[in-house]
């Protein structure tokens, strides 16, 4: 156990050392990301404006800030694709990483979490710039930020988790961009990427609750822009820790057979 | 004392879909699909006692790569035993993993990015080295390969050959018991190829090391192994001394001799190999050697005459064409 | 010509090529499919809450997400894969083979890739408008119809010319590559028509990255928007970023020096 803490500390801070020089190519990256939420927020302040300056319940400024928390949000929830797998697999990359005496997903996890701490010191001023344009509206208590700092780390895990699974699928076939994006699709409608889920149908709402999109996404914005109530915010954060929970037992009953296939066939 | 590779009856095999070229192949392979075997390694046995360098030869294709990936667990063999330092590789048991290391030409560990003493201290958190031990070690290392002033330099500013330096270092910081090496001096120069031998050397006489090598580089063999496996279509064709597969498989003998007059035609003793101004050499069959070799000095002025073993390198492919005729 | 003949050379390898991978046929139909699934859901989302949006109908939001649909698969078969390939070359020092063939250099670099099955996007780009058009129980008029060809065409020449110039400043700062993901973000912009941004954001889509050009324009020829004037002006600025765009392809050309190993 210590050792894992070890293992984690140490590539964490290689990850930061090492995305800190990336630092241009990183805002570049930030920046074409950006435009995705500012053409959500700018086609929803049209429509609240159209209607008198509101759209679903939210006015201008919640939709404002709703997205620009959303930039946030989605940096924190990009994790290895699971393409990366497929490439893995092929490239045989794989076999260095199985020589070592740590599973390889723990090295994911550990370098994009330590890439985590560099994007959000530079989300900051990009964050400054949005506000300074867009005038969001905030009404923010000490618990939502709490919640929020915890959400955002659960949304990460989780996302993880599931693009891990899926990109496994690789080990036992090839064919796997349909799955995949098909699979960003269906997050797109069903994770409050698109759109906040409350301006989503009640039945669309209520299958989101059963799926774990909405706990990478949307709960955690909403954690912060939205009014819920301290239960509801706690509640939202087990859902978190039941979802990756679940994900890691999902991972280890599969990395088994997975990895006996790969050794069978060889890299 | 235990042998530290014990490997016995080892086979592999593939099983590959074959198909004909065509239209009418093509739809009915939809519905019957045909597989042809094939036996990546076959039935091949050995064992290795600790310190040993062995080294692995053969063509591509031979069956080298698929048995070192075996060896290290991360391929199944399809029928026989495996045990190394008395461990199952295939399972990949993690104290199993702490004491191997596999070393592949080319293959990247360290971050590009970072000077490798970053990427170190992560190998140590890896296979969880002792502080104090993982100095000592660090510090040996790099006094023994020359890498003070490199240390420090990220590894994309680094030469080839001293990238490859750092990647050795840092694929040996565990001090492992049992090395693969797969063509670990492909691409390197001369120089950087004679170091890194010199420093797998130095490992296996410190800490008594098993290595399992192979190579395309006889020079490589040639330096570090005493002992050879020659394998071909995944057969074992000779292992044990590497001497005595130039003694057992070559018939031929190289002769150099150097003439005052180059229009001389010697090719009524021998085969006339090279011709280089007055310096020509000859192939001849062991048992002339003698003969020959008088012949010339009774009937010519030399001014210098040599009589070497066949090269290495010919011996091995007189075995591989002779093994291919034979088929 | 010869730059015709050679881009139809090119043209032809390219689909030799990748008629092989049929599976990539389904795979890109498939993302098709779902590009405009999640159009459509977007679309009634919004329609769910007004009638127009910015003066736009439904139908006619519709026949922008067809061209931007349209648009894009030209981007992705021709100009995208191979300004990526320019990039790559310059990176790696391999531009030299592109320099000692016996034609025009910014030419072949223009038409040697082509990602044939990207080309789906544009029929069912084309589906889209066709069923934009069938919504809104319009007939397309002969010359809305050469007003929507003559803008596509220019709107794709400009995009183009955006795309090479910034190509070519990878002759000075190595680093460029991270401009691709810049580039499809904005370009993703114009899913909307872009009356509908703040100015700031509207300047930087007609006069930077013209994707005004490239969608609104051609949207609004066949809505019936469009204006001659409109025309006229983005004749102008074809003009003018083709100066451009030649212009600093010469001046990197000339700076060139393969990057060493």
């Amino acid at each position: 156990m210590r050792r894992h803490i070890d293992f984690y500390l140490a590539t964490m801070r290689m990850s930061i050392l090492e995305q800190i020089q990336y630092s241009v190519a990183n805002y570049f990256y930030m920046i074409g990301m950006i435009t995705e939420p500012v053409i959500y927020l700018v086609v929803w302040t049209t429509i609240a404006k159209q209607q008198g300056g509101m759209a679903g319940g939210y006015t201008v400024g919640a939709f404002a800030a709703y997205y620009i928390i959303w930039t946030l949000v989605r940096n924190m929830n990009i994790v290895l694709t699971p393409y990366a797998w497929e490439w893995r697999i092929r490239e045989g990359r794989l076999s260095m990483e199985l020589m070592r005496p740590i599973n390889p997903i723990h090295n994911d996890v550990a370098f994009f979490a330590g890439w985590k701490f560099v994007v959000i010191l530079l989300w900051l001023p990009l964050a400054a710039i949005l506000s300074w344009i867009f005038k969001p509206a905030f009404e923010i208590r000490l618990m939502e930020v709490i919640v929020f700092f915890l959400a955002i780390w659960g949304a990460y895990l989780i996302r993880t988790m599931l693009l891990t699974l899926l990109g496994m699928i690789s080990f036992w076939t090839t064919r796997v961009s349909a799955i995949f994006e098909l699979y960003f699709g269906l997050e797109l409608i069903l994770s409050g990427r698109l759109v906040p889920m409350t301006i989503m149908p009640a039945w669309v709402q209520n299958l989101s609750n059963y799926l774990p999109f909405k706990w990478t996404f949307f709960f955690p914005i909403e954690a912060l822009v939205g009014s819920m109530t301290d239960l509801q915010l706690w509640s939202g954060i087990g859902m978190q820790a039941l979802w990756i929970v679940s994900g890691i037992l999902i991972l280890n009953l599969i990395w088994g057979p997975a990895i006996r296939r790969y050794s069978a066939v060889g890299g | 004392m235990p042998p530290a590779i014990s490997v016995s009856n080892l086979s592999k095999h593939y099983k590959v879909p074959e198909r004909e070229g065509g239209m009418k192949a093509a739809v009915t392979s939809l519905f019957n699909r045909k597989y042809r075997t094939v036996k990546a390694v076959d039935d091949i046995s050995f064992d290795i006692e600790p310190g040993e360098i062995v080294g692995f030869l053969g063509p591509n294709g031979a069956g080298k790569t698929t048995t070192l990936k075996v060896l290290s667990g991360l391929l199944y063999s399809t029928s026989g035993r495996v045990n190394v330092l008395g461990f199952e590789p295939a399972k990949r048991p993690h104290d199993y993993l702490r004491q191997v290391a596999l070393v592949m030409g080319n293959r990247n560990q360290l971050s590009w990015d970072l000077p490798a003493i970053d990427s170190f201290e992560l190998q140590r958190s890896i296979y969880g080295i002792p502080a104090p031990e993982f100095k000592t070690t660090r510090d040996d290392f790099i006094d023994l390969l020359e890498l003070k002033d490199l240390v420090n330099k990220p590894i994309r500013n680094l030469s080839l050959g001293e990238r490859m330096k750092m990647e050795i270092v840092g694929a040996l910081l565990h001090r492992p018991r049992v090395l693969f090496l797969d063509e670990p001096t492909i691409g390197l120069d001369v120089t950087m190829q004679r170091r890194i031998r010199a420093f797998i050397r130095e490992y296996n006489q410190r800490w008594g090391a098993t290595v399992l090598l192979t190579s395309h580089y006889m020079a490589d063999v040639e330096a570090l192994c005493r002992r050879i496996i020659v394998i071909h279509h995944g057969q074992t064709l000779f292992d044990g001394e590497l001497n005595n597969l130039v003694t057992q498989f070559s018939s031929y003998k190289t002769l150099g001799v150097s003439l005052p007059n180059p229009e001389i035609d010697l090719s009524q003793y021998g085969e006339v190999l090279t011709r280089d101004g007055a310096r020509v050499t000859l192939r001849v069959p062991k048992a002339k050697t003698s003969q020959v070799t008088a012949n010339l000095l009774s009937d010519l002025q030399v001014d210098d005459l040599t009589v070497e073993d066949t090269p290495i390198d010919d011996v091995i492919d007189s075995v591989f064409t002779s093994t291919e005729e034979a088929k | 010509m010869n730059s015709i003949k050679l881009a139809l050379t090119y043209l032809r390898i390219g689909v030799l090529n990748e008629m092989q991978y049929r599976v990539n046929f389904f795979i890109q139909l498939l993302q098709s499919f779902i590009s405009v699934a999640t159009g459509l859901i977007g679309l009634s989302l919004v329609f769910g809450q007004v009638d127009t949006l910015a003066g736009w109908s439904r139908p006619e939001l519709l026949a922008v997400m067809g061209v931007h649909l349209l648009m894009g698969g030209v981007i992705r078969s021709v100009i995208q894969p191979n300004m990526e390939r320019l990039m790559d070359d310059v990176r790696n020092g391999t531009l030299d083979f592109a320099l000692t063939k016996p034609a025009d250099a910014q030419t072949l670099v223009s038409v040697r890739e082509f990602r044939f099955w990207q080309l789906v996007d544009v029929i069912v780009g084309g589906v889209v408008i066709g069923f934009a058009f069938f919504q809104l129980k319009e007939s397309l008029g002969f010359l809305q119809l050469l007003g929507f060809l003559a803008a596509l065409i220019m709107g794709g020449i400009m995009l183009y010319c955006v795309w090479l110039m910034v190509t070519t400043i990878s002759f000075w700062v190595i680093r460029v590559q991270d401009i691709s993901n810049l580039f499809e973000g904005l370009y993703a912009a114009g899913r909307w028509p872009v009356g509908i941004y703040p100015d700031w954001l509207r300047t930087g889509l007609t006069f930077l990255v013209p994707v005004a050009f490239a969608v609104t324009i051609p949207a609004e020829a066949l809505t019936n928007r469009l204006t001659s004037a409109s025309l006229l002006f983005a004749f102008g600025m074809t003009l003018v970023f083709i100066v451009l765009s030649r212009g600093l392809w010469r001046l990197g050309l000339s700076n060139y020096s393969g990057a060493s190993s």
